[in-house]
């Protein structure tokens, strides 16, 4: 009977700039609209970066130049888990006397899943247990380096010629907030949804950069391009050797095409990131700074604040036959709240009669009620039944209107209305 | 008792252990409580140096469609060979295992596939084919991806020696009986 429980069974409505549909436990609502949201209608900004193994946050200055990648940890480059430090003993020559031998402690790193170690690539076993690791350097890494400092000061260049273009225009307004543009990194700079991403957005150059001029060479052709081997169409693939398009493409770098060339590299790091309300631009979701908590600051999620419908069971359902499947209403504030039922027709081709909102049992927090279901199309997939729920909301959070009576007056409730689908499963046959 | 299995001196076999059937168990191999060692198609030769942790399964079955008691059907042997571990859970069913390999927690080895030496199969894998599989490879994933690694796992000899050690404190063990000889008396 989990399979009732499952979240995919009640879908809730919401009204955006799209219509979603989606279940209650992954929507927000957003208290001071007083409306339903999804994640698509709201802003998701960054909060802070962290990295899944190690745990250790780390400032977004330093995620940025580091590229977003842990400096402790590794990924194993064959299965993309995390790699671990083990010690070897090995006998090794003392430097005093070459004749003895003493034990040292040698690390390599190893992945539990699938067994690769960074002895397979050919790394040395290095003598310390951490820092020691190095990730192979980029053979283009100087041409990318030149380019992008060639077309930062393109971006600066261009900056400064449409500031001036707009000085010239209003010599009267502010000057200042509009050479920024690049440098805002707050909300007025936010990307809009839909907006164009201004491909240079993300360079800006420091004030006191030298203006000296930088040219590039354009990238040449070659005509002459290195034969295959001879024998590349009759040499059997050995396929433990080959890598596979993902464990190639992770790194872009080098594109290995032989598995003795996958150099293990630093882990991603994760980030936390805090929603916003499109509207109104208070925060829906608000996480705690500590990577180790999982406890938010601000949690305007959907199930505190509506009340949840649950499919209880589900009869035999038969084409053109009632049968009567019972759901039960969860409450969420303390307070007693109203709710209404009504049969809502609309597209969908499953309609039920204009039923009972007769209670069937009450229970703490829980209503208990009848559904009654004629399904109308027999070679149709599910059985969905729609409704239209209302409840009575009480906005604590709105500011309290000094009443001219000078006393304060409880939040009125409001009246809030969702449109709830329940999927019944296939008919009985 | 089970007067027919064969445990050799310097093995640690608990007594909660069901060996059951012709079973030969080399020196220096620890089984755990609560594994299973069933002989019922044919012996079973287990070498030295192996480790067989709790519900563990190894049996010498009859095969499916071969009723127990039809003529024509040949007792087979299985064979383990030394250093091997077969972790928690797992299940083995193979005739032929080389040496130094790891079955890991849940695995599932059928009876057609003959392990050489060095072989990792991954945890809750189950390898049903009909082949022989090449040294030093490792099955891992839930879609039994392959890859061969360059050096076979480590045989657990400091396991193995702290097993021996702490086991008896706590377990009674199966007496030792001499392959040739004659079973020690309780």
């Amino acid at each position: 009977m989990a399979s009732l429980l499952q979240p995919d069974r009640v879908i809730y409505l919401v009204r955006g700039e799209k219509r979603i549909r989606a279940p209650l436990s992954q929507l927000y609502f957003c208290r001071y609209c007083s409306e339903l949201r999804s994640l698509e209608c709201v802003s998701h900004e960054v909060d802070s970066h962290y990295c899944p193994s190690c745990l250790e946050n780390m400032p977004s200055a330093e995620a940025k130049v580091k590229k977003n990648r842990c400096a402790n940890c590794f990924d194993c480059p064959c299965c993309m888990h995390t790699l671990s430090t083990r010690a070897t003993n090995i006998p090794a020559p003392l430097p005093d006397d070459p004749t003895k031998t003493t034990m040292k402690k040698a690390y390599y790193l190893a992945c539990g899943f699938c067994r690769w170690t960074s002895r397979d690539v050919g790394m040395a076993d290095k003598s310390v247990a951490s820092g020691g690791w190095q990730e192979p350097e980029n053979p283009h890494a100087q041409r990318i380096s030149k380019l992008i400092e060639y077309y930062q000061q393109l971006a600066h260049r261009e900056k400064q010629e449409r500031d001036r273009k707009k000085l010239a225009r209003r010599r009267q307004c502010m000057p200042l907030a509009f050479s920024e543009k690049y440098g805002l990194g707050t909300r007025l700079q936010r990307q809009r949804p839909g907006a164009p991403i201004s491909a240079l957005a993300g360079l800006s150059l420091k004030e006191g950069e030298d203006k000296k001029e930088i040219t590039i060479e354009p990238a040449q052709a070659l005509d002459e391009v290195e034969p295959l081997p001879e024998d590349c169409y009759t040499r059997p693939v050995s396929l433990p050797e080959v890598t596979t398009l993902r464990q190639r493409l992770l790194q872009p770098d080098f594109q290995p095409a032989g598995a003795s060339q996958l150099h293990p590299r630093h882990k991603h790091l994760l980030m936390k990131r805090s929603l916003r309300c499109r509207k109104c631009e208070h925060n829906l979701s608000k996480p705690e700074f500590n990577p180790t908590s999982i406890k938010f600051k601000i949690q305007l999620v959907a199930v505190s604040y509506i009340p949840e419908v649950r499919i209880m069971s589900i009869p035999n359902l038969r084409h053109m036959k009632v049968s009567l499947s019972p759901a039960s209403v969860f409450g969420t504030a303390p307070a007693a709240l109203g709710v209404n039922v009504a049969s809502e027709l609309e597209d969908s081709s499953h309609h039920l009669c204009p039923f009972c909102s007769i209670v069937a049992f009450r229970k703490s927090n829980k209503i208990g009620f009848f559904i009654k279901v004629i399904p109308q199309k027999e070679e149709d997939a599910d059985v969905t039944v729609t409704f239209r729920m209302r409840h009575d909301f009480r906005n604590l959070a709105a500011p309290i209107r000094a009443s001219e009576e000078g006393g304060d007056a409880p939040p009125e409730p409001i009246w809030l209305s969702h449109h709830v689908e329940l999927r019944l499963g296939p008919l009985a046959a | 008792m089970n007067d027919l299995a064969k445990i050799a001196a310097g093995a640690v076999v608990c007594v909660e252990s069901e060996v059951r059937g012709d079973v030969t168990i080399g020196a220096r191999t620890v089984v755990h409580p609560k594994a299973r060692i069933i002989a019922e198609a044919g012996p079973i030769i287990i070498g030295d140096g192996n480790l067989i942790e709790e519900q563990a399964l190894i049996i010498n079955s009859y095969p499916e469609n071969i009723m127990p008691d039809s003529e024509g059907v040949e007792p087979k042997t299985m064979t383990i060979g030394t250093n091997n571990v077969f972790e928690v859970g797992c299940v083995s069913q193979a005739l032929k295992i080389g040496d130094n390999n790891v079955i890991e927690s849940k695995a599932d080895v059928g009876r057609n596939v003959i392990l050489t030496s060095g072989c990792i199969i991954g945890a809750c894998c189950q390898v049903n084919t009909c082949e022989v599989v090449p040294e030093n490879t490792v099955v891992y994933g839930s879609n039994c991806i392959r890859r061969v690694q360059s050096e076979k796992p480590q045989p657990q000899t400091l396991q193995l020696d702290f097993l021996m050690k702490i086991l008896p404190n706590y377990h009674h063990l199966k007496k030792t009986v001499k392959a040739s000889g004659t079973p020690l008396r309780n």
